[in-house]
């Protein structure tokens, strides 16, 4: 007899459920401390632009104005938030340095004795931009003469010396061949703001004992920390990252955005400092979740399986790459779908354009994939005309299936799951679909 | 902060000569729902702000036919009063409960389009508008008010002090289409007053917000009603009449496209629900 | 740049403070009296995340100046939380999961007693409308205005003792 369980399976209550209720949760921003700074950040008011001169004259003589920083403050300026797993190249700047790259970039950091000050100031820097021309569509930036947002000259991120994520299995264009018919689709999917109600902030503030402090609304706090300390060159144990409860992120705070800048600052005031994002800055500034363009093109039989597919996908990552290419390997393992297709080919790029840089969302990668796959299965069915449950049963992948990857499937369940999903919304499966199962094929119905 | 003062005058004449005083200096404002969000972001940077919450503009009345509301009477006061329901409805329209505490009549004729959704309602009721300066008191027809956009008949040394809404006999119907049900931008307004409970249609007003530098009459649509009985026929000449005379624009809560496309749906629902006599449905 | 003495009530105690010109009221709740329950979302009126009552009437602390309550009377989560245990709204969320991140919390609960004290048996549809200014990224609604009901309920069934 086993021991009587006290959490599992009972409703119990969260325990940060009474701070809330009576407010007494403590966010990032409801923090304050004794002669705190704030900083707010002069931006790129154009989209693509090199950047000639700041001129911070008027700027000084706001009252409470203390001091601004600009990228020859910044130890390490130029950095990539995924270098820690391994991407190159560095790319992004902290502060720009002679380009700015879309419309928002962080140019110069104001630090003042309050926000309304460090407003005006901002408002009285004076900027000397040259505009050069501007690409904001992926298809556009990968034609010959578009304008080149990297520094290395391509508008695509390399995979190991390749300009997108490729996926190969057998041979797709022998399946067209083959193939009763070709569907084809493209999908075209917005940018989405990942919006949460409390914006990303934190307050970095110098301790006796030489470390800095830096509270912060991060959703990755040990990656924000690790960023933090190769920007400034500073060893880990030099800074000390608290977090605490997020008002919302939903991956809109995992970009190591604002810790490096306000710790900076706070190291060259000795006070402690705090940048908020106000509203404008989240929804117009924040990463966003990319904008995708996917081709599909499916070789199809009439009796509904598919025997080949090509996927040709696009991410916007906007000006920067930060979690992209990330989501662009991800996208490209998952965009075949869970089906045994035995010719499969997926290109996925990776673009630069001037646009606000993309970055995580939930689920990116795969979600605006699933998206454009489900929507292309239904249109299979449509042609070859079958119901979209059947089409699906039919090419569903079971164990032993070779994924377009190239690992087998393992654990396959989306048979039982599509049969329990009819149950739960009451819709019959005919019987043949009912007695299907994950199990490896056998010899009889033919390798896949 | 760039703002050195902000006055909450007790009075009309001290709000006037605080105005002639700081001249176009002064940043006049009543709910502060439009001013206080640029204030607040910086982009609008002040040095001198009044106030108008204490002046005393907040008097509702009816006397001979008319209903005169002070120019700070607020949404949530507007959407109580039971005198004219196309103005009740209008300010229900708008904001959210909060908002509606706060903002004003008076400041939703100087709300940016897509805004002034209550502007438009005035509009339809042919109300007329109450301006007080240096030269005392003068009386505008909401239909010379506005001059262009964020441009408006309001002399440098005016203030906006009320409204005059002749009580509508006839009919009347609102209907504000945005991206969702509440609290959101309008893609199209449309405010209708026509003439007559029943019957043959012998004046009509149609008023648009959203599809124009502000909100506009539209003169077309209206002669396409009178003389009809609010038949299908009717109905969808008035709304192609009104499709082709509106100046739509784009923004990021429509294209000029679509709110082109929309506003011959929302004029045309807008009439089949005065037809129907349904109109006191909210969409 | 003159700075001016407002006073007004902040549930049952009167407050004084010393602001700058056209200071709002969130500013001064939040940065000199330290009563952060009410958030800032977007100082621009769009999230509610703000909301406080005054005279009972919810109102969106980031835009309202604060001279303009002097003398009057301002109610926030703090003042609404009792001494004690928890107000029935507060009861109702906590029981109805009414939250996730918990920051458009604050500005919901202040809402939902305007409400109650104004309606107290509001329909679903009526919470629905009231609670339009109040943006929440996390919950869906659903729990939110299921919990406003489940409060309104406990509130009538006129529980000894309980504040409102």
């Amino acid at each position: 007899m086993s021991a009587p369980l006290n959490v599992v399976g009972r409703s119990v209550d969260r325990s940060d459920g009474i701070g809330h209720v009576t407010g007494r949760t403590l966010y990032t921003g409801d923090r304050t401390f004794p002669g705190m700074l704030h900083l707010r950040m002069v931006r790129s008011p154009v989209h693509h632009a090199r950047l000639r001169g700041i001129d911070l004259s008027a700027a000084e003589r706001v009252p409470g104005f203390v001091r601004a920083l600009t990228a020859g403050d910044v130890p390490h300026n130029r950095y990539t938030i995924l270098s820690l797993i391994g991407v190159e190249p560095e790319e992004e700047f902290v502060l720009a340095e002679d380009r700015v790259r879309f419309k928002g970039e962080a140019i110069a950091a104001v630090l003042a004795e309050t926000e309304e000050a460090a407003l005006e100031a901002v408002s009285k820097v004076r900027l000397d931009l040259e505009e050069l021309p501007a690409v904001f569509d992926v298809e556009e930036a990968l034609r010959p003469g578009a304008p080149v947002v990297t520094h290395w000259g391509s508008n695509t991120f390399m995979y190991e010396g390749h300009p997108c994520r490729r996926v190969r299995l057998g041979d797709v264009e022998a399946g067209f061949a083959q193939a009763d018919h070709i569907v084809e689709g493209v999908y075209n999917t917005s940018p989405i703001e990942q919006a949460p109600i409390e914006t990303t902030g934190c307050i970095a503030v110098p301790e006796a004992n030489g470390r800095y402090t830096v509270y912060t609304n991060t959703q990755a706090l040990y990656f924000s920390l690790d960023n933090t300390a190769i920007i400034l060159q500073v060893p880990g144990n030099r800074l000390h990252f608290v977090g605490g409860t997020v008002g919302g992120g939903f991956g809109g705070k995992v970009d190591v955005i604002v810790e490096p800048i306000a710790t900076l600052a706070a190291m060259r005031t000795n006070r402690p400092v705090r940048y908020v994002y106000s509203r404008s800055e989240e929804m117009q500034v924040s990463s966003t979740r990319s904008a995708w363009r996917i081709y599909f093109k499916d070789g199809v039989m009439n009796d509904g399986r598919i025997i080949a597919r090509k996927v040709t996908s696009y991410a916007d990552s906007g000006a920067y790459s930060r979690q992209t290419p990330y989501s662009l390997t991800k996208h490209a393992a998952n965009v075949g779908g869970p089906y045994a297709i035995p010719n499969v080919s997926i290109d996925a790029y990776c673009v630069y354009t001037n646009r606000q840089p993309s970055s995580a969302m939930r689920g990116f990668g795969v979600t605006m994939g699933s998206f454009a796959l489900e929507v292309q299965m239904d249109k299979i069915a449509e042609v070859v005309g079958l119901d979209p449950w059947t089409i699906r049963f039919l090419n569903a992948y079971r164990n032993g299936d070779l994924k377009p990857h190239r690992k087998p499937a393992e654990d396959a369940t989306l048979i039982e799951t599509m049969q329990a999903a009819a149950a739960l919304v009451g819709h019959e499966l005919p019987a043949e679909l009912l007695a299907m199962t994950s199990a490896p094929r056998t010899d009889r119905e033919g390798g896949r | 902060m760039t703002v050195r003062s902000y006055f909450l005058p007790p009075s009309l004449p001290e709000a006037l000569a605080l105005l002639e005083t700081h001249g176009p200096e002064l940043l006049v404002m009543a709910g502060g729902t439009v001013a206080m969000p640029l204030i607040n972001e910086g982009i609008s940077l002040p040095e001198v702000v009044m106030g108008l919450r204490r002046t005393g503009l907040d008097r509702i009345e009816q006397a001979d036919g008319t209903l005169r509301i002070g120019a700070t009477v607020t949404l949530t006061r507007l959407l109580e009063q039971r005198a004219v329901p196309l103005l009740a409805e209008a300010a229900r329209n708008t904001g959210s409960w909060a908002v509606r505490n706060m903002a004003t009549v008076g400041g939703n004729l100087f709300t940016p389009p897509p805004g002034g959704d209550v502007a438009v309602a005035l509009l339809a009721l042919d109300a007329s508008v109450t301006l007080a300066g240096s030269r005392g008191e003068r009386v505008v027809p909401m239909a010379d008010f506005f001059t262009g956009f964020l441009a408006t008949r309001l002399a440098a040394d005016e203030l906006l002090v009320g409204l005059s809404v002749p009580i509508p006999g006839g009919r009347t119907a609102f209907t504000k289409f945005g991206r969702k049900h509440a609290n959101t931008p309008a893609v199209v307004t449309v405010a209708v007053h026509v003439a007559g409970d029943a019957g043959t249609v012998t004046d009509a007003r149609i008023a648009l917000g959203a599809v124009g530098p502000h909100p506009v009459r539209a003169r077309r649509a209206e002669r396409a009603l009178v003389g009809t009985d609010l038949d299908a026929d009717a109905i969808a000449a008035a709304a192609a009449a009104a499709t082709d005379e509106c100046e739509p624009f784009t923004d990021a809560i429509a294209t000029d496209w679509y709110r082109r496309r929309m506003v011959g749906v929302i004029v045309a629902r807008t009439l089949e629900r005065l037809a129907d006599g349904t109109a006191g449905a909210g969409r | 740049m003159a700075s001016t003495i407002v006073t007004f009530e902040l549930g049952d105690r009167e407050v004084e403070v010393m602001v700058r010109p056209l200071t709002t009221l969130q500013a001064v709740l939040r940065g000199q009296l330290g009563a952060t329950a009410t958030k800032e979302g977007c100082r621009q009126g769009g999230c509610g995340s703000c909301t406080v009552l005054v005279d009972g009437a919810p109102v969106l602390s980031c835009l309202l100046p604060v001279e303009d309550v002097a003398g009057r009377r301002v109610t926030t989560l703090e003042t609404v939380t009792p001494s004690e245990g928890l107000h029935p709204i507060q009861q109702a969320f906590l029981d109805a999961n009414a939250y996730q991140c918990g920051y458009c919390t604050p500005g919901m609960v202040m809402l939902a007693k305007a409400l109650l004290d104004h309606d107290p048996d509001p329909g679903e549809e009526t919470i629905a409308q009231a609670l339009t200014g109040n943006v929440c990224r996390c919950t869906g609604y659903r729990p939110i205005i299921e919990a406003v009901g489940t409060a309104a309920d406990a509130l009538r069934d006129g529980d000894a003792g309980q504040p409102r």
